[in-house]
């Protein structure tokens, strides 16, 4: 869980362009959203279009993503549980 | 002419320069100016690093011109934004086109996609500056001084307007060039 919780940090940073943020500055259960990272609806979206790309997690409902985006590690054991490559 | 010149800034994938003044900015890598440029600037604005090479160019020609203006960032319903180029956000289509070319990697991407209009450049500079006049952005066949004067010229008709930022703001295929003035009412 961790190596995928380290994996998951890097790939945010590349894909938001997170460009002064390193992986360790992001706490395994700081808020993604709103304070934290302060991230906004378009990498909500572009978070979804990673999970499937990578993980191969398709989410019907954008929805979901309120739940699952809420911290790294709460992602991180969705993709854990959830993953098809 | 109903407007007058007060600042002018230029900004190319090489250099960066304010009223014909060469700007400073740290070595960078190939294809790395403009991010060097934002970083000599010493500008907080982590969107920046969100924005295509279309807005980030827009955005750092306004940043030069505006750096020194004061007060900033109070809301302003007075300045207009009117920008012109000839390849609209097209390096940005093309990318956003490469995330959707193939039907095995499918994966449009949100980020790429905001970006594929042209003047989405004059709203991260309303946003950033708090600009709530007019804002517009032409595409033309040619770059042609003297239909841009006229199309500045036509955003002073309005009793509101007394600030415009009008620029010519370019980028294709790794060559951009922006070329801003700030201009005010007579």
């Amino acid at each position: 869980m961790e190596e995928l919780i380290l994996q998951l940090k890097q790939e945010i940073i590349n894909v938001l362009n997170l460009e002064d943020v390193a992986p360790g500055d992001i706490a395994d259960d700081a808020p993604l959203f709103g304070e934290g990272l302060g991230l906004d609806s378009i990498d909500a979206l572009e978070l979804i279009v990673l999970m499937e790309k990578l993980y191969g997690i398709k989410l019907k409902d954008p929805a979901q993503g309120r739940e699952i985006f809420k911290s790294i590690r709460v992602m991180a054991t969705y993709i854990h549980a959830n993953r098809t490559k | 002419m109903p407007y007058a010149v007060k600042k002018y800034s230029h900004v190319t994938d090489k250099q960066a320069s304010v009223n014909g003044k060469p700007f400073p900015v740290a070595a960078a890598e190939s294809g790395q100016f403009l991010t060097a440029l934002y970083r000599s600037l010493k500008v907080d604005y982590p969107k920046f690093f969100k924005m295509d090479a279309l807005s980030k160019l827009g955005f750092l020609a306004s940043e030069l011109i505006l750096m020194d203006e004061q007060p900033r960032f109070t809301p302003r319903e007075d300045v207009a934004i009117i920008c012109f180029n000839r390849s609209s956000s097209l390096d940005t289509d093309v990318a956003y086109q490469a995330t959707i070319q193939h039907e095995e990697s499918y994966y449009p991407s949100p980020s790429a996609f905001v970006y594929t209009l042209p003047n989405i450049v004059t709203g991260e500079i309303a946003i950033r500056n708090k600009f709530f006049g007019e804002t517009s952005f032409y595409v033309c066949r040619e770059r042609d001084a003297q239909q841009m004067s006229q199309t500045v010229e036509q955003a002073f008709c309005d009793k509101h307007t007394r600030m415009a930022l009008a620029a010519w703001v370019e980028c294709f295929e790794g060559t951009c060039e922006a070329f801003m003035e700030l201009v005010e009412r007579r």
